[in-house]
């Protein structure tokens, strides 16, 4: 049971991560990324590849995950700084889907369907197998404070809340020129490293992943973390994504306490719920559970 | 005097809770034409919007012909014998001209071949721009198309939101010129413009606006001469 | 290069063409990509093949029934969902509308499982011609869609409905103005892409087979044809089914077949960064 609310906190710090870092994106660019799921693959495969394959040590081989997610982002934002946000929806996860199918038929190098067995673990002959998962559990929470705090960072800063204001208007965003577009480039790559961090973490932590794991789904319940906790709130979309995953997890509680209901139907009741959750959440509270706060310019500031 | 065919009086309206217009009493008489200046954020096209049902009245009355408009929604106006053309987007611009005009005659699909006709006779050039979708059109054009689709239902008064708006120099003379032949066909109108030299000068009756209220009120050539509307608001423009 | 390539490329439009359609109508109402739509597809196979093997109705019948239910279903949605939160951004819109495609998916695999089937058909032979095969049913299909995309010109383009309708999708307020019920329009508008989305379940059951994600895997290339031809045009998606269902083909000889979904969603980026307007349509979709 214990055991049990611990990897659900852990999956629940991947799905933060993954939240932050569309947040930031989205939040921040005004650019939309559904192709969420492709990004955690990416980071996923990339430190299991170079673990598992390669022999990298965890030192190198995340920090890498990082550094493809980043590229990634990076490449993503250039090409579609020109698309209505609608419709950048449908090319990044144009782009989650082509990442996934590369995983699936490349079946030489990354094992496709039938899953890649990742042996390394971060600091695993430290500390007793029993102790691990709790280990584990502090490792990803840590992770989500940094993310949590680089994020904060950013939306504080200068540039952050010009971003932020222009974020509606593209016609400013090309009168203030150049510096704003890098800017956008660079918050997108931003987050989309640490969506390669979040895949990296996700990976050595079930030590097997295969593509039906990123299917476009995950880039829907993030997207749902963020909806439902309130869009462009950080605190908010934290606990969007502990809602989310108490329901996607937390209905496999139904399936120990009634017995007769097989797999397949708990996974369709789980999705079921989980999307009228959003639906409901968005008739009763139109904003989030924690909207974002405006911009305030206090007499006192303008004054001193 | 003539009779009023539109009547208003203690019309207040405005955006959730803030009030745009406050207190607004006017008459337009049966084949007049009626213009309101003034200057920019006075209230001028959300009174002419509330008129038309397409922003709700919060209080006072409206009366076509007698009848009471307030508190009717847009698509119930329309029909009622008047007709209003917005400022923007005043033609469906994916329908060819034939078609926007059908669409003027909605209400009343019976009607449509003959009105269309006389829309055709009034305004010739239209006629040849049948098949031509209102999206391809010139700016002077689309505003024909704007006042043909408004005269379908052959309303009694026409709305008329900045028609001058938009066009150029030339085409706002023309523009001018066409309010003219559609008044002289009987309909009364009442229009909001900026350029008040113009309005004026086409128009029978004048209304200042200014904060939401109505600030002078009289014969157009009257407030064209007067010393306060001529410093205010026609100086500028001459 | 064989013949089958433009049969299997024709069957292929002739299924896409008709939601794709459908879907440039609803995007003109709307105002969204709306993902609902695999989701209603699916939804118009079980419906179709409910009526047609437990309770044994013809298929043609069965066909019909399945129209109806899906344009109801569309229709509540509509009511329920969608017009409460029609002042939500596109993006949140286009979440919710993936949700609820999701939720229907689910909720069909409640009632059937995943278990792959089919309608109560006989096995024919597919007819040959010049080495190229097609059967009964894809030649029934493509019958089909040719009436349907008949059908929906003309309604759009001669007659009183199908011009309010046109006329919604593009001013709803100077509509509303000239004393057209917007709201009315709209909901029909919606019943009637919920039934073309059912046909298409039905095809979908015909030609490939029914399963809850036979609507998420037409989705994209659905999508891709519009924005091809170009979003608003209607007539546009025809070609652009046809020229999709080429490219598919045409991958699959030096690609696996699996890739196949990434043909659609290439020609998406190619032409929304290219050619935004697409083949034929108004520049919409541009920022």
């Amino acid at each position: 049971m214990s055991a049990y609310l611990v990897s659900m906190a852990t999956y629940a710090g991947f799905f933060m991560i993954l939240a932050l870092a569309l947040n930031l994106q989205w939040g921040l660019t005004g650019m939309v990324n559904f192709g969420i799921a492709g990004f955690y693959a990416l980071g996923a495969y990339t430190s299991g590849l170079l673990s598992a394959k390669a022999g990298w040590p965890l030192g190198l081989s995340i920090p890498m995950a990082i550094a493809a997610g980043f590229a990634a982002g990076g490449l993503v934002a250039l090409l579609s700084m020109r698309l209505r946000e609608d419709f950048l929806a449908i090319v990044t996860l144009g782009v989650g889907e082509v990442i996934r199918l590369i995983v699936l038929n490349e079946d030489q190098i990354t094992e496709g369907p039938r899953g890649l067995r990742i042996e390394a673990q971060p600091f695993q002959s430290l500390m007793a197998p029993e102790n691990y998962p709790v280990f584990y559990l502090g490792f990803v929470a840590f992770f989500v404070a940094i993310t949590y705090w680089i994020c904060e960072r950013i939306r504080k800063a200068p540039m952050g809340r010009t971003l932020r204001a222009i974020r509606e208007d593209d016609v400013v965003a090309g009168v203030l020129g150049k510096n704003v577009f890098r800017h956008r480039i660079q918050i997108f790559a931003i987050g989309g490293g640490f969506m390669g961090l979040a895949g990296a973490l996700y990976a050595h932590y079930s030590q097997n992943i295969s593509p039906e794991v990123f299917m476009p789904t995950v880039a829907m319940f993030i997207w749902m973390s963020v909806i439902v906790g309130g869009a462009g709130n950080n605190r908010g979309l934290l606990i969007g994504a502990g809602t989310v995953i108490m329901f996607l997890e937390g209905t496999r509680f139904f399936g120990d306490v009634l017995p007769w209901l097989d797999a397949e139907t708990m996974s369709s009741v789980r999705i079921i719920t989980i999307g009228l959750l959003l639906i409901v959440t968005l008739r009763l509270r139109p904003r989030g559970l924690l909207p974002e706060p405006k911009f305030t310019y206090t007499r006192d500031k303008i004054a001193g | 005097m003539t009779e009023a065919i539109l009547s208003v009086t203690g019309l207040r309206s405005g955006y959730g809770r803030t009030v745009i217009c406050d207190d607004i009493s006017l008459q337009v008489s049966a084949g007049q034409i009626t213009c309101i200046i003034g200057p920019n954020g006075a209230g001028k096209s959300t009174l002419l919007k509330t008129i038309a049902g397409v922003v709700p009245a919060i209080d006072g009355s409206i009366r076509v012909a007698g009848v009471q408009m307030a508190g009717l929604p847009a698509a119930r106006v329309a029909g009622s014998g008047m007709a209003y053309v917005p400022q923007e987007a005043n033609v469906f611009r994916a329908l060819t001209t034939h078609e926007n005009l059908a669409m003027g005659g909605w209400q009343d699909e019976g009607r449509t071949q003959a009105a269309r006709d006389r829309v055709y006779d009034m305004f010739p050039d239209l006629k040849p721009l049948a098949r031509v979708p209102a999206g391809n059109l010139s700016g002077g054009q689309r505003q024909m198309v704007a006042f043909g689709m408004a005269l379908m239902l052959e309303p009694q008064v026409l709305l008329l939101d900045e028609p001058s708006a938009g066009l150029s120099p030339l085409m706002v003379g023309e523009m001018f010129e066409t309010v003219r032949r559609v008044n002289a066909e009987g309909v009364a109108i009442l229009m909001v413009e900026q350029n008040a030299l113009q309005g004026l000068k086409t128009a029978h009756e004048g209304i200042v606006m200014a904060a939401g209220r109505i600030a002078m009120q009289g014969a157009a050539s009257e407030l064209l001469n007067s010393a306060d509307v001529s410093e205010l608001y026609l100086g500028s423009r001459i | 290069m064989n013949l089958q390539i433009f049969v299997n490329a024709l069957v292929n439009a002739a299924l896409i063409a008709p939601p794709a359609m459908a879907f440039s109508l609803l995007f003109g109402v709307l105002k969204f990509p709306n993902f609902a739509i695999g989701g209603y597809i699916t939804l118009g196979a079980f419906a179709a093949y409910t009526f047609n093997v437990p309770l044994g109705l013809p298929l043609p019948l069965a066909t019909l029934g399945a129209m109806l239910f899906t344009g109801f279903v569309v229709w509540l949605a509509h009511v329920w969902v969608f017009k409460p939160m029609q002042d939500q951004s596109a993006v949140t819109l286009l979440v919710v509308s993936i949700a609820l495609t999701l939720i229907l998916e689910s909720v069909v695999r409640l009632f059937f499982s995943a278990d792959v089937r089919g309608f109560d058909i006989p096995l024919e032979r597919p007819w040959k011609f010049w080495g190229a095969r097609i059967t009964r049913e894809q030649v029934e299909i493509i019958a089909c869609a040719v009436v349907l995309a008949t059908g929906l010109h003309v309604l759009l383009r001669h007659t009183r409905i199908g011009r309010a309708m046109r006329a919604v999708a593009d001013n709803p307020m100077l509509a509303a103005i000239r004393g057209v019920d917007a709201a009315k329009i709209t909901a029909l508008t919606t019943v009637l892409c919920g039934a073309i989305f059912g046909l298409t379940g039905v095809f979908a059951g015909l030609d490939l087979v029914i399963e809850p994600l036979v609507g998420w895997n037409l989705t994209i290339p659905i999508f891709a044809a519009a924005i091809l031809g170009g979003i608003g045009s209607p007539y546009g998606a025809i070609l652009g089914a046809l020229l999709l269902g080429l490219a598919e083909e045409l991958t699959i000889l030096v690609l696996p077949s699996t890739y196949k979904i990434a043909v659609g969603f290439v020609i998406i980026a190619i032409f929304l960064l290219l050619r935004p307007q697409g083949l034929f349509g108004t520049a919409e979709i541009k920022k």
